[in-house]
């Protein structure tokens, strides 16, 4: 089985992401390129104006699936290190919600574990952010993570 | 059992986390079909719900034993 390196980096947090901090983390010697990705919190929706975005997290398991996205790219790509954070509470204009760094030896491997990194957490990591507007506020739309279909009969013991 | 509730499910069901007895070997589905029952508004829901079991997703039809966490998710929305 493979194991993450214990130099990769996923947390949940409730601060402001220290981006240039993440960065230095993932950074070495024996490697060549570092993909950034920063998602941050858009001033409308859907042609509203956001007030502002309130993130939460079913917390033991989005940690467990942010690590289970970091071995995947660690099997796909020639990476180094993952710095993967989330951000959870009340988040303004402008904030970042989330940061994914990866370093690699060369960048075609970086660019495609970053964004493979991305689209998954997107997809499969359990966090949900309502969006607040002047006349209310709705649970942003999402997309539902692929569940097992149903549950394969055990076989006999033999 | 835990019983957890996230985003637009934690506001149907007016809370976030229960703890709920079911006989040996009950389903997923027939721990959903009870708290529908209980707030009608969750059956709604119920198409675009996936289930967790100790953290992991997991079918409709898997069985379940005290001490397990089950979670009903709405669809994602982080990043």
């Amino acid at each position: 089985m493979v194991t993450l390196p214990h130099d990769d980096i996923y947390q949940l947090v409730r601060e402001p992401i220290d981006m240039a901090a993440q960065i230095r983390l993932v950074r070495a010697p024996e490697d060549g390129a570092i993909v950034t990705f920063d998602g941050f919190v858009r001033n409308q929706s859907h042609n509203r104006a956001t007030l502002y975005l309130d993130y939460e997290a079913y917390e033991s398991m989005a940690l467990a699936k942010m690590q289970e996205i970091g071995l995947q790219i660690h099997e796909k790509y020639r990476i180094h290190r993952v710095a993967m954070v989330h951000r959870l509470g009340r988040l303004e204009i402008g904030e970042t919600s989330v940061f994914i760094a990866v370093s690699a030896p060369h960048r075609a491997a970086a660019f495609d574990a970053c964004r493979f990194a991305i689209d998954t957490l997107k997809r499969t990591v359990p966090i949900w952010k309502k969006e607040y507007f002047e006349d209310g506020a709705v649970w942003a739309d999402g997309e539902l993570p692929p569940a097992p279909a149903a549950t394969p009969r055990a076989k006999p013991a033999s | 059992m835990g019983v957890l509730f996230f985003g637009r499910l934690k506001d149907v069901a007016g809370h976030a986390a229960d703890s709920a007895e079911v006989a040996d070997a009950a389903t997923i589905e027939q721990l959903f079909a009870l708290y529908a029952a209980r707030y009608p508004e969750l059956a709604k829901y119920r198409s675009s719900v996936v289930a967790s079991r100790n953290q992991e997703f997991a079918a409709w039809d898997t069985p379940l034993r005290s001490g397990d966490e089950v979670a009903f998710l709405p669809p994602v929305s982080g990043g």
